[in-house]
């Protein structure tokens, strides 16, 4: 089966990490990287039989019907990286998910309008109906988190915190 | 929203003028003299946000701005973290950099940005007759990124490409370096526009 060619599949140059911006994502086997999540969610997926996985940088859950830039938001964020996935040949059932982020930076603002919540309660929604394991996360919180992922790892994912302590999902 | 030159210069003047209050309310609470910056303004796809802030620990004080537009967008006081200590330090006479932040730090944070950015709002109210008023203040202690991106996130209208529009205020004598960062929904981008157009035509 011929790979659908997008720009997610294109590698950096060797042995780099691709940085994802908000609203990018990546499918692929090499290192990928999303910087200061606040509110955003960084989502990987992984598939162990083929070792690749994809990485996507989430703003916001809903799209209401927005099509041009997918990555951006949870509800087309997902199917989108399912179909990639599966285009490169992994089976949905062999799908794993992490996520982390959808912190909530400004304690007066939060309050009311606490998208980072709400950016998770739709991506857990969104896997379970599409049968895809959320194996582990680390959301919440009032702190910034940068998150590193490594298909070629056995899809480790490793955060790094505003204070500057580290952990592992 | 894409500005023509003559927008852009529109509002650069009116940030000019903002900025030159608030520097002058930050010098008299230094007792020292403070530099600004020509107002820069850039049009940043989110997805570059990152080329422009980073995961370096900065303060952001964040008011939403309010009055005759309801959800106007954001206006910040930012400042490094390096900074933000010299500028407690410099305030209350102390001298040890290699300290944690606490809250001391945190209350005169808040307390230089609300009088920062009130001097800026106040100046271009008087300017343009358009009243922004600042929300109370929020602060956050983190990642630059992760806390603009978050503002960016909650703004009312769903955008891909934020208008920032910042002046950066320096005082050397303290080695203090701040901006005075302006993220506006396009209905207050609209009316500062058609405000200062208007004025530049003598109407």
């Amino acid at each position: 089966m011929d790979l659908i060619r997008t720009m997610s599949e294109q590698s950096p140059p060797s042995g780099q990490t691709a940085m994802i911006g908000i609203g990018e994502y990546r499918v692929g086997s090499f290192p990928m990287m999303t910087i200061g999540l606040g509110s955003c969610i960084g989502l990987t997926f992984y598939d162990d039989h083929l070792k690749v996985g994809a990485m996507v940088h989430i703003m916001l859950p809903d799209s209401a019907g927005r099509k041009d830039r997918p990555g951006k938001y949870a509800d087309t964020a997902i199917p989108l990286l399912i179909k990639e996935l599966t285009a490169m040949g992994c089976k949905n059932r062999s799908l794993v998910a992490k996520m982390a982020g959808g912190a909530s930076m400004f304690e007066y603002f939060g309050a009311n309008l606490n998208i980072g919540e709400r950016n998770a309660g739709k991506i857990r929604e969104l896997l379970k109906e599409n049968n895809i394991p959320l194996i582990k996360e680390e959301v919440g919180g009032k702190m910034g988190r940068s998150v590193t992922f490594l298909p070629g790892n056995g899809g480790k994912v490793t955060i790094r915190r505003a204070d500057g302590t580290t952990g592992e999902l | 929203m894409k500005l023509s030159t003559v927008q852009s210069d529109a509002i650069q003047e009116l940030g000019n003028i903002g900025a030159a209050h608030a520097a002058t309310t930050l010098s008299q609470m230094l007792g020292s003299t403070v530099q600004m910056s020509v107002p820069a303004i850039k049009s940043i796809d989110i997805s570059e946000l990152g080329t422009y802030m980073g995961e370096e620990a900065a303060a952001m004080v964040a008011f939403e701005l309010q009055g005759e537009i309801q959800h106007g967008g954001y206006i910040i006081f930012y400042i490094s973290k390096e900074s933000a200590i010299r500028l407690t330090n410099t305030m209350l006479g102390l001298t040890d950099m290699n300290r944690a932040m606490n809250e001391m730090d945190e209350s005169a944070l808040l307390e230089v940005g609300n009088i920062m950015v009130s001097a800026f709002l106040d100046a271009t109210a008087e300017l343009l007759g358009f009243i922004m008023l600042p929300s109370p203040p929020a602060l956050s202690l983190d990642m630059a990124h992760a806390a603009m991106a978050s503002l960016i996130a909650q703004m009312g209208e769903d955008i891909d490409d934020v208008l920032l529009f910042s002046t950066e205020l320096v005082c050397e004598e303290h080695k203090i370096d701040s901006d005075i960062i302006m993220l506006p929904e396009t209905a207050t981008l609209a009316r500062i526009v058609e405000l200062m157009e208007n004025m530049m035509k003598g109407i």
